[in-house]
């Protein structure tokens, strides 16, 4: 009975204080709104994708099992792939994926010569998915047979030709017979793609010279299975194969590790929104505080009617859940037209054509919304509890100090806990989680105490001659003015922004250092041993400086005899993590200009023995990170796995390479010449500076294209062009981030000023009956919100100055370059859009008439 | 009937105890109006917070309608002065987002009272105010604001009703319609009063004084 009217009386207490207070309220929850929405909308998106992607794991890999190396199959090889796989294969269809260069026959198109990805395949290819193609045909081997080819529209467009038209590849003729507009079935060596994709029979491709020893190729071999044993299968045939550089894919196992990899994408980004929220928590922490200090009167009288502590603060919690409902609702309408808004060209590379608001996502949002909102207010709401109802007889038993009472401290650490517990939820793992409390509370105690120092380094302006400097400044520190919270949250926002703007300048200047004046434009690939004296002739006419050629071979370590570390097969090299990937080795008798030799001996000609006095192939110079990371030093032995055939190396020294200058390459290993390493199967790669005139960068390309058409030319710039478009999308996304966080942190301060109003409203009354004119009232507000809007800027600028050279020091490695233009102009933008927001906030303030306010106290 | 035995209360001022009421004994019987009179800072408003129970006394008992209240918790205390306890404050203080109506309302709505609408209602009627009663407190004058805080004491019938300097912030027409109301309430409704004021006008209207200074009963 008692229950029902405490909770009768409850409600309707918490209705009538919002039905007053809502206004003021409302733009703290609308920043909770705001994070709510990320969350929905980003775990809305995730989802999307993973149930498209996982459904179509099959047409991803276009098989039910793949099989494939980077090098051709050998018929030993093949042999035993066929016991393996004996009797559970229904049928197999084989892939080769290789790049080369594509041009029109003479007198056609625009005459461009474009770098393509080639994909040669069989008759039965894929065995899952479709390839569609324009203009409703219908794809079948037979449109490939004999030279024919099919291609992407964007490959037709640059080429200027049609369907019908002749393409010259590899030194072969192929005819376009289709255009291919959707193509499930991802490239089997996965990194980036050099070019638009042509098909080919993959016997065609087969007569080309493209496949000769060193190109790239990967060579893959598709099988259909029994469903059942897929995964066992290709567990069997991993173990099997483990020294023979074959991967094995599965269609299960990609759809484990898409559906594993997008639930994880999923979590991680829901943090983003998570941290959103939290802003929004902090603004909900700063204007509860407020709200209770304006409260205290009412909560005293409240007492003295015979309201308990409880009650009185179960009003308020309800209020705060009523304020945070609202906002997770907001939130929802927000993420739905979101949502709506993605274009499609944004979601056609997922495969997904549309997204909506899913449910799950919709109600983590709100109850991550509504739970941030309460355990950020209920801390100081707690303060309730200590009002005593004397109060309204003595004004000098006000609330007590700031002391807080073990209540208080438990509150405190609760909430703390329980927003760990919401971000471990967020996030689906327990150290995720972790990691992202302990980051939001270093962060949010950097910034406090940073903004603590900036406010109090700013007091001295307080001795402006100036009088709408000094009140502006001694506005800062008024009771309940929020200036911290403001800081914090205007500071974040700013922070994101210029951090990611400071990366992306860092990244994209050195990508143009890299590729300065002086650097090579062009790098061919697959030229054959036989060809580098022609290759050199083709291209000399073409070129500002003579072509760099050097031998590249490509190679696995298998094996390292030494003091520290010692792997004595493929498998232990695998297990011990280090040295694992594919290098491109080379071999010379010089060091190079921007190699530095700091331990060992280089040699200084070529081996002119069949083996080392100490009976090994060769020896090998290696570069500084293998003895950091792998702890390899002179004196020990490697042994490289390369195109099948193991060649032994003493090291006998080690070099620390400049990698900023190595435009014409930089190499990990560097072998000694002799008889075993020019045995070894190897090809050549070049380094051209072109001449800047099209007709040069045209002819030079038509030229290798017609002389040597198994060797391709990658246009490095492209290769940069796609690099600081994948640079300028992370930009984006991270920039949108920053500017929902900033849009929170507007939010606070239009919030926090009207919340402050009563107490702004009086003093301004005091000031106008003191004689200040409006434009000197509005002179003090400008410089209060700018200074502010300035100490905010600053505390981004600074952050985003370190993160930036936190991010390029130790996690891209690349010589940190400070942006002062940016992060300056980010401090003036900021204060600009602090001050005016402010200023309009505060309109009413301003035009007020002083006696209204003074009666009304 | 209130009952107060050796009460006294002292507090911490500058670091050294400072006593502001002296422990006094008197008893106040049922349904009658007692003025307690003296300067400023002589212990009356320490003293009406004690009977309230908004204060807790630092030794001596208190009793109101039998209830010993000195040994009562927070909470308890709260629940008696909804049910017995009225309080008219001199700068009314009332809720500034509620009406004048659910200013009225929310001590019956606390005590759980039955019909609290058709009381409330009555009750501005009784204090004039039926037609003002939708409106925020910051719409009304002092003497209306302290109309509906006199009908907001009466709200739960309390057999006892405190007032701090009622007429202490109004203008002397204004501050004689709420002479009128509150001896109506102890005349009328036979409520016990007790008035704290300086208005030897009102305080003359009271059926006994007590006078304090320095803490201490003088008369």
């Amino acid at each position: 009975m008692n229950v029902a009217r405490d909770v009768r009386f409850v409600v309707r207490m918490a209705w009538r204080e919002t039905r007053a207070s809502w206004a003021r309220l409302l733009f703290f929850f609308v920043c909770v709104a705001i994070g709510v929405a990320a969350i929905i909308v980003l775990r809305s998106v995730v989802q999307h994708v993973r149930i498209t992607l996982t459904r179509e794991a099959r047409s991803l890999i276009g098989a039910d099992l793949v099989v494939q190396s980077s090098r051709a199959w050998t018929a030993d090889l093949r042999a035993r792939l066929t016991t393996e796989l004996g009797t559970s294969v229904l049928e197999t269809s084989e892939v080769v994926e290789t790049q080369t260069m594509a041009a029109a026959v003479e007198g056609r198109g625009t005459g461009t010569v474009r770098l393509v990805e080639l994909r040669g395949v069989e008759a039965r290819f894929p065995f899952y998915g479709a390839v569609e193609l324009d203009g409703g045909k219908v794809y079948s081997h037979d449109l490939l047979r004999s030279g024919g080819a099919l291609v992407q529209p964007e490959f037709l467009i640059e080429m200027g030709l049609q369907v019908g038209d002749e393409l010259l590849m590899a030194g072969r003729r192929f005819t376009i017979r289709g255009v291919v507009t959707r193509d499930r079935v991802q490239r089997p060596g996965g990194g980036i793609a050099f070019g638009p994709r042509v098909y080919v029979d993959l016997a065609d491709l087969r007569a080309t010279s493209l496949l000769g020893f060193g190109s790239r190729a990967t060579h893959a071999i598709l099988t259909r299975v029994e469903d059942d044993n897929v995964e066992e299968l290709a567990s069997r045939l991993r173990r099997t194969f483990i020294r023979d550089s074959v991967v094995v894919r599965s269609w299960r196992g990609l759809e484990d590790r898409l559906g594993r990899n997008l639930t994880m994408a999923e979590n991680d980004l829901s943090l983003v929104g998570f941290a959103i929220v939290v802003l929004g928590g902090i603004g909900v922490w700063s204007v509860t505080r407020v709200l209770v200090q304006q409260k205290i009167r009412s909560v005293a009288v409240l007492k003295c009617l015979g309201a308990t502590s409880a009650q009185v603060l179960a009003t308020y919690v309800l209020q705060v859940l009523t304020l945070a409902a609202a906002g997770g609702l907001l939130g929802l309408l927000l993420a739905t037209v979101a949502a709506a808004a993605i274009p499609a060209s944004m979601l056609k590379p997922f495969g997904v054509s549309s997204v909506g608001v899913t449910w799950s996502a919709a109600l983590q949002g709100i109850a991550v919304g509504l739970l941030v909102s309460l355990l950020f207010a209920l801390v100081p709401l707690m303060e309730v509890r200590r009002v005593k109802p004397l109060l309204l007889l003595r004004a000098d038993t006000a609330m007590t100090a700031r002391r807080r009472d073990w209540r208080s401290w438990l509150a405190g650490l609760a909430t703390t806990a329980a927003l760990a517990l919401i971000a471990v939820w967020q996030a689906g793992s327990l150290q995720a989680g972790l990691y992202v409390s302990v980051g939001l509370v270093v962060m949010a105690s950097g910034l406090f105490v940073a903004s603590h120092l900036l406010v109090r380094f700013s007091r001295p302006l307080a001795r402006s001659p100036r009088f709408a400097v000094r009140h502006a400044i001694l506005s800062l520190s008024r009771p309940g003015n929020q200036t911290r919270v403001i800081l914090m949250a205007v500071g974040v926002g700013c922070f994101f922004i210029l951090a990611i703007r400071a990366v992306q300048a860092n990244l994209i200047q050195e990508l143009t250092v890299e590729i300065g004046q002086n650097s090579p434009d062009f790098i061919l690939i697959d030229i054959q041993p036989d060809q580098v004296d022609g290759v050199t002739a083709a291209v000399t006419p073409y070129v500002r400086t003579s072509p760099r050629v050097l031998p590249l071979m490509r190679a696995r370590v298998v094996g390292v005899e030494g003091r520290q570390t010692r792997l004595v097969n493929a498998e232990a090299v695998r297990q011990h993590g280090e040295l694992t990937r594919e290098y491109g080795l080379t071999y010379r008798n010089a060091i190079q200009n921007n190699e530095r030799l700091i331990a060992g001996t280089f040699w200084s000609g070529p081996l002119t023995t069949a083996k080392t006095p100490d009976g090994f192939d060769t020896e090998v110079s290696i570069e500084k990170e293998v003895y950091d990371d792998a702890q390899v030093e002179v004196g020990d032995v490697m042994r490289f796995d390369v195109a099948g055939s193991v060649l032994s190396a003493r090291v006998t020294s080690i070099r620390e390479v400049t990698w900023d200058e190595a435009q014409n390459g930089g190499f990990i290993f560097v072998l000694r010449p002799g008889p075993a390493v020019q045995r070894t199967s190897h090809a050549f790669v070049g380094f051209l500076e072109v001449r800047e005139d099209p007709a040069a960068r045209v002819g030079f390309q038509r030229a290798l294209v017609k002389s040597f058409p198994n060797v391709s030319a990658i246009d490095v710039r492209e290769i940069v062009r796609a690099i600081r478009e994948v640079v300028d999308n992370v930009t984006l996304g991270v920039t949108i981030v920053g500017i929902v966080m900033l849009t929170g942190g507007t939010l606070i301060l239009i919030g926090a000023v009207a919340m402050t109003k009563f107490q702004r409203l009086y003093d301004a009354a005091i000031y106008r009956t003191l004689g200040a004119s409006t434009r000197r009232l509005a002179a003090m507000v400008s410089v209060e919100y700018g200074v502010l809007g300035t100490l905010a800027g600053l505390l981004g600028a600074g952050g985003a100055g370190v993160l930036s050279w936190v991010l390029a020091r130790y996690l891209f490695e690349i010589d940190w370059r400070p942006a002062p233009i940016l992060l300056l102009g980010g401090v003036v933008l900021t204060a600009a859009l602090v001050s005016v927001v402010g200023l309009i906030s505060s309109a009413d303030v301003l035009v007020r008439k002083p006696l209204g306010t003074l009666k009304g106290e | 009937m209130i009952e107060l035995f050796e009460v006294s209360k002292t507090v911490t001022s500058g670091g050294s105890p400072l006593t502001i009421l002296h422990p006094t004994t008197f008893q106040i019987a049922r349904g009658r109006a007692v003025a307690i009179t003296g300067p400023s800072g002589s212990g009356k408003s320490t003293l009406l917070g004690l009977i309230a129970g908004l204060d807790a006394p630092t030794t001596g008992r208190i009793s109101l309608e039998g209830t010993e209240i000195t040994s009562l918790s927070e909470e308890k205390l709260a629940r008696l002065r909804g049910e017995k306890v009225g309080i008219v404050f001199q700068f009314f203080h009332l809720l500034p987002s509620l009406t004048a109506y659910e200013n009225v309302l929310v001590p019956m709505e606390i005590a759980g009272a039955r019909e609290p609408a058709s009381r409330a209602k009555a009750l501005l009627d009784d204090v004039g105010l039926a037609n003002r009663g939708h409106h925020y407190p910051s719409q009304l004058s002092g003497g209306e604001q302290q109309r509906v805080a006199i009908a907001r004491a009466l709200a739960n019938d309390p057999p006892i009703v405190l007032a701090d300097e009622p007429t202490g912030n109004l203008d002397s027409a204004t501050g004689r319609q709420v002479i009128e109301l509150l001896v109506a309430v102890n005349r009328q409704r036979g409520r016990t009063l007790v008035l704290v004021t300086h208005d030897a006008e009102l305080a003359k209207f009271a059926d006994e004084m007590i006078a304090l200074r320095d803490g201490r009963v003088v008369s």
